[in-house]
């Protein structure tokens, strides 16, 4: 049973009660695919005025141009986009709005527009990892799926595979993108819960919503994918601890051969790597770095280090002994 | 801004001078050159490019990285930036910082802002004449699809979000301000955008402005030199764009009147095939955009320290050597290419996948990428040896491959440790 596995359990338990566009779409069942306009429900006052369009891994980049490369890390599957218009808000705190139609007569309709980004990824840790890649550092979670935030003119949200930003035209109040959210979240199906490898991590000096996936290229080396790093304040000394899930012992064990590599370390002890252990590697990027594996697990800690780096280590890597048990 | 401003040009000609003598890394500080006929300031001033040269440059294998100067900005650039845009990692700009790549490509909606978060992180530790920093910003009101911009698009979006940026960027004001991914001359020359373009730069919130492009390139960079604002166009410019010869005539005409030329995209989607198992030669491709003398600098995407690596070699050397101009011809499948036709599949004694093997075997020699080709073998579950007790083998392929040989040479590779497939 690997991370995205135990992920995969509570998509189906969650899923059940959701609202979904097929049974097996809110199943959550593996292959099982929504359409595009199923995926986005009616909403009393609202129409859609633009889409849905979909776009596909091939597609994206016509889409959001270089910001597809993020998405691509991270399994994504396909985007599914519309515009929702609502006539009925206009009032003189909301500005006149006609955007899309040179040929529609703009002091005619005073309305507000959401422009809805629905993109689906090849599972829920992925979904998630996307949406920790672009939560602010600094922000106020909001209860929406899984997790999500609001910024000025925009909200952004994830629910199991499902990683959904709005963008509103045409008004300041954010009344109308949270309820939207809100009504959105509940029409898709997969879990509510954030993934299981977070909960590994110890408490003590933890920085709360602060943890962040990388699909690949983890601390700027080729060889570390599929990690979670988690950021720590302990009596001034910040450092993160973090995991990596390998695809088997032996892919983990080539991480840290090569990672010993990198560091110079001797040829002839690279040799004794076995199916776990520690060790201490001076990365030229990013210092000393604090390693243990076992298993198809690596995990350790970088960036400064404090008397209690060690044991927040040790008990991280208690906790995930847990976890595959 | 009135301090800024006054600290926009004269005192930044100063500090860049200052950098220098006081022995930071010198291939690291921004050193500006002064245009337009005013006095040179820098001792380093490189000539200007020539405009739309075919000739290659010559082979540069001195101590000190070429420059080439960033158009009317004056600003002298490695040949080689960073697009910091997938990199999550401060260590890794600060090693690229400290290696001599100053010019930092971001964008206010890169991670949605946490790229220019990050590099904030970076940025308060330097000197702010140490650096060079670009960014863009979209606007809201552009169609994306067709490149159209509403007619209720608003100016002043535009400083709006710079206004955000510059806050995560810990910054008062950018080097170069793009307006992000433009595709349509009506909407470079839109008057509402243009109108709070130029009042952002005369309040000095970015010192230069520009433009980035990848649709539709020739024509949008055409636009820029009618506009008479833009000083500087970023566009994607690869060896694979089949008009890469309209987007190179579009360049020099560029450069011509003085804009400076960014390239980006130089890495041509990074892999030959949609199944990404045949990476392109980086180095090659990179050089490939580079040998244009009217290019001022590339900026590719970097997320390792190897890749960063790769790109500091080119900084030092951009020749594109013969090999790898041949590198940069489409792999040849011919001979390796199993179209899955499976009449192998029932003559085979074995029952063996057949057309899987011949597609490991295509990864290892056609694509040269043996991890690939190793992983597609072990999930495969074939049997210790898989043609061992064979005697003549049956099966004939449509193709006419000699299958037994191919099957006996690949599955060898199964036993090969992976840190040795590299």
């Amino acid at each position: 049973m690997n991370i995205l596995a135990m992920h995969g359990g509570l998509v189906a338990l969650i899923a059940i009660t959701a609202t979904a566009s097929s049974p097996a779409a809110a199943r959550g069942e593996p292959g099982t695919v929504a359409q595009p306009s199923s995926l986005l429900p009616k909403m009393a006052g609202w129409k859609i005025s633009d889409g849905p369009t979909t776009y596909t891994p091939e597609t994206l980049f016509e889409y959001i141009d270089g910001g597809a490369d993020l998405f691509l890390q991270f399994d994504f599957q396909d985007l599914t986009s519309a515009t929702y218009v609502n006539d009925g808000v206009g009032n003189d705190k909301h500005r006149k709005l006609s955007r899309g139609s040179h040929d529609s007569d703009p002091s005619a309709t005073t309305r507000v527009e959401i422009t809805v980004d629905i993109y689906r990824h090849k599972d829920a840790i992925r979904a998630f990892g996307v949406y920790t890649q672009e939560r602010p550092a600094a922000t106020t979670p909001l209860p929406i799926g899984v997790e999500g935030y609001a910024a000025q003119d925009h909200l952004e949200f994830v629910v199991g595979s499902y990683y959904v930003k709005l963008v509103q035209l045409g008004s300041k109040q954010m009344s109308l993108l949270r309820p939207f959210a809100e009504k959105l979240a509940t029409s898709l199906p997969g879990t509510r819960e954030p993934p299981a490898v977070l909960k590994v991590f110890p408490e003590r000096g933890k920085l709360v919503r602060a943890e962040k996936l990388t699909a690949r290229d983890f601390l700027g080396q080729p060889f570390l994918h599929n990690a979670v790093a988690v950021p720590y304040q302990i009596a001034g000394a910040n450092f993160r601890l973090f995991v990596v899930e390998g695809k088997d012992s032996a892919d983990v064990r080539s991480m840290v051969l090569r990672y010993r590599s990198l560091a110079k370390l001797s040829a002839a002890g690279a040799d004794s790597v076995g199916t776990q252990g520690s060790t201490t590697v001076k990365d030229p990027l990013n210092g000393e770095v604090l390693l243990q594996w076992k298993g198809r697990w690596l995990w350790g800690a970088v960036d400064q280090t404090c008397a209690e780096r060690q044991a927040l280590v040790d008990e991280l890597g208690r906790n995930l002994s847990g976890l595959d048990k | 801004m009135s301090k800024t401003k006054k600290l926009q040009r004269r005192d930044f000609l100063k500090l860049g001078a200052g950098g220098l003598a006081a022995g930071a890394f010198s291939a690291g500080c921004a050193t500006v050159v002064s245009t337009q006929g005013e006095k040179t300031i820098s001792a380093q001033a490189a000539q200007p490019p020539k405009p739309a040269a075919a000739a290659e440059p010559a082979p540069v294998k001195s101590a000190e990285p070429p420059r080439r100067i960033l158009g009317r900005t004056g600003i002298q650039v490695p040949i080689v930036s960073m697009g910091v845009m997938n990199a999550d990692n401060p260590n890794l700009v600060r090693a690229a910082l400290d290696g001599g790549i100053f010019l930092l490509d971001t964008a206010h909606g890169y991670q949605d802002g946490r790229n220019e978060e990050m590099l904030g992180t970076v940025l308060k530790d330097r000197k702010r004449d140490s650096f060079v920093i670009a960014t863009k910003v979209h606007l809201s009101t552009l169609d994306r699809k067709t490149g159209v911009l509403s007619p209720e698009t608003r100016g002043e979006e535009i400083e709006e979000k710079l206004d955000i940026s510059l806050k995560r960027l810990g910054l008062d004001h950018v080097d170069i301000l793009h307006l992000h991914n433009q595709s349509l001359r009506e909407s470079v020359l839109h008057q509402s955008v243009l109108k709070v373009l130029e009042r952002v730069k005369r309040d000095g919130k970015a010192r230069f402005l520009g433009l980035s492009t990848h649709k539709n390139e020739p024509e949008v960079i055409r636009a820029a030199v009618e506009a008479k604002l833009y000083d500087v166009v970023l566009t994607s410019y690869n060896f694979r764009q089949d008009h890469h010869l309209e987007v190179q005539k579009a360049v020099a005409e560029a450069a011509q009147a003085g804009l400076g030329v960014v390239a980006m995209k130089t890495q041509a989607g990074v892999y030959w095939d949609k199944e990404k198992k045949s990476p392109i030669n980086m180095t090659a491709a990179l050089k490939w955009a580079l040998r244009d003398p009217n290019v001022h600098t590339a900026i590719p995407g970097f997320n390792t320290l190897d890749q960063l690596q790769t790109d500091l070699a080119v900084l030092r050397d951009p020749t594109l050597t013969n090999d790898e101009k041949r590198s940069l011809e489409a792999p040849k499948l011919v001979g390796f290419f199993c179209q899955g036709c499976g009449e192998c599949l029932e003559p085979c004694l074995a029952k063996l996948p057949i057309p899987d093997l011949m597609r490991s075997f295509m990864y290892a020699h056609a694509y040269r990428n043996r991890e690939a080709a190793q992983a597609l073998l072990l999930e495969l579950g074939l049997p210790e040896s898989p043609c061992g007790d064979c005697g003549e083998c049956p099966v004939r392929c449509a193709k006419g491959f000699d299958v037994r040989q191919r099957v006996r040479d690949i599955v060898r590779l199964r036993a090969v440790p992976r840190e040795f497939l590299g």
